[in-house]
Formats: structure tokens, sequence, C-alpha cells
């Protein structure tokens, strides 16, 4: 759970992150199927593409994009975190998307540099 | 001394590795794949990283991220881009498997 404390310092929105990381996976596998030759290109495009709208807003973050796409074929995948940060300021958020095909599991991490 | 400053304060691939590695195998070593494990064998495996990662005493943020992925001939996929300071910030992935499952651990450490 993530709690947001409003106020003069920025921190990260998880809303908004979670917005551009939809997009993006809509605009690059959106109706698609699994194909074993287009999928390290997929995985690439969505999280540079991500990381380029995220850097655009302009606010004082480095951030780390991290995409897992699966076939989906029976098998039990399981992912977890954690993060030793600035729970005031840092925050993350995961998007996980689905089609017939393929599972899309992308998290955005941002950390507040110092200014 | 230069080499010791630089050390302490950017991100060493290969002891963050050893330390993920240990990590891995004191939780899974042998293990077989098993649904009912998996939430404590994840927990295990995130929090003895990151609690060995901050005993190392760096000025760092670290996070670490893992996948467990049991043997049956699915395709998984993974990539990461990261917007950070070149000079200082790293990452690092291990990747483990036993006869039924495949784990991926990655961590990012960012200066402080």
């Amino acid at each position: 759970m993530e709690e947001f404390h409003s106020g003069d310092e920025v921190s990260f929105s998880p809303d908004e992150g979670s917005n551009v990381v939809k997009e993006c996976i809509e605009g690059i596998i959106g109706g698609v199927d699994y194909s074993q030759n287009k999928v390290n290109q997929w995985t690439a495009s969505i999280v540079q593409h991500t990381l380029t709208q995220l850097v655009k807003q302009g606010k004082p973050f480095k951030y780390i994009v991290n995409c897992a796409v699966m076939q989906k074929s029976g098998a039990g995948l399981h992912t977890a975190n954690s993060c030793y940060w600035d729970t005031t300021t840092d925050g993350s958020c995961t998007v996980r998307w689905e089609n017939r095909t393929m599972y899309c599991v992308v998290s955005v991490f941002a950390v507040a540099i110092a200014l | 001394d230069l080499n010791y400053f630089h050390s302490q304060t950017t991100f060493v691939v290969d002891e963050i590795t050893t330390v993920i590695k240990e990590a891995v195998e004191s939780t899974i070593g042998n293990s077989s794949y098993q649904h009912s494990k998996i939430n404590q064998w994840m927990s295990g495996i995130v929090e003895s990283s990151l609690s060995q990662l901050t005993k190392l005493g760096k000025p760092f943020k670290y996070i670490v991220t893992c996948i467990i992925l049991q043997k049956n001939g699915a395709g998984l996929h993974t990539a990461s881009s990261c917007f950070w300071d070149n000079s200082t910030d790293g990452s690092c992935t291990v990747r483990w498997e036993n006869k039924t499952i495949y784990c991926i651990v990655s961590v990012f450490g960012l200066a402080i």
C-alpha cells in the first residue's frame, strides 16, 4: 500500500505513471498475438517508449522501467519487488495487461533526485 | 585511496551478484516448484537481498525485483530501461535455475 503526502515536495503519482504505461503497451502490442520473433522488439519498445514519456514530464526523478512478456501457456509466473528508498518522495506502479495469447507486466520505479 | 573511495560510492556488480546468489540459494536451493510456497520464497529472496545490500553501508537507494517461473515450456521475455546517473548508478541481474524453477533477480542501485 502506498501513502501519499501532498505538499510542496514532488512525489511520484502512480496513477499518472500507470496511464503512461497503459498507453505505451496498447500502442505497441494492442491487437497482436504472441510471436517469438517479435517479442524482443516489443519489450525493448515498451520500456524505451515509457521511459521517454516519463522523462518528458520534466520532474526531478530517476526512473527504472521493467517489462516482462509471457506467452499464455499455463505456466505459473510470480513477481515481487522490494525497495529501499525515501517513502515520502519515491514510488512505483505496476501495470498488468493481457490479451488472448500473452501477459505483459510493466513496473515503473521513480526515485527523487535531491535538488 | 582513490580506488577505495570509488568502490564505496559506485555500484559494484560483482559484489552485488554474490549477495543475490546467496540469497536465492539459501531460500530456494534444491526445492521443486510448489505453488503454495511461492509467496514465502519471493518474500524471503527480496527481503534477504535487500537487508544484505543495506548492510554494505553504501549511500544508495535500492530496488530489488524477483521473478519465479515454473519450467513448463512457456516463453518469458523481460527488458528494462533506466534514466539515471551513469557515473554512479547501476544494475545487475542474476538468472538462477534448478530442475523445476527459473528465478530471475534484478537489483538497481541509485546513488543518493
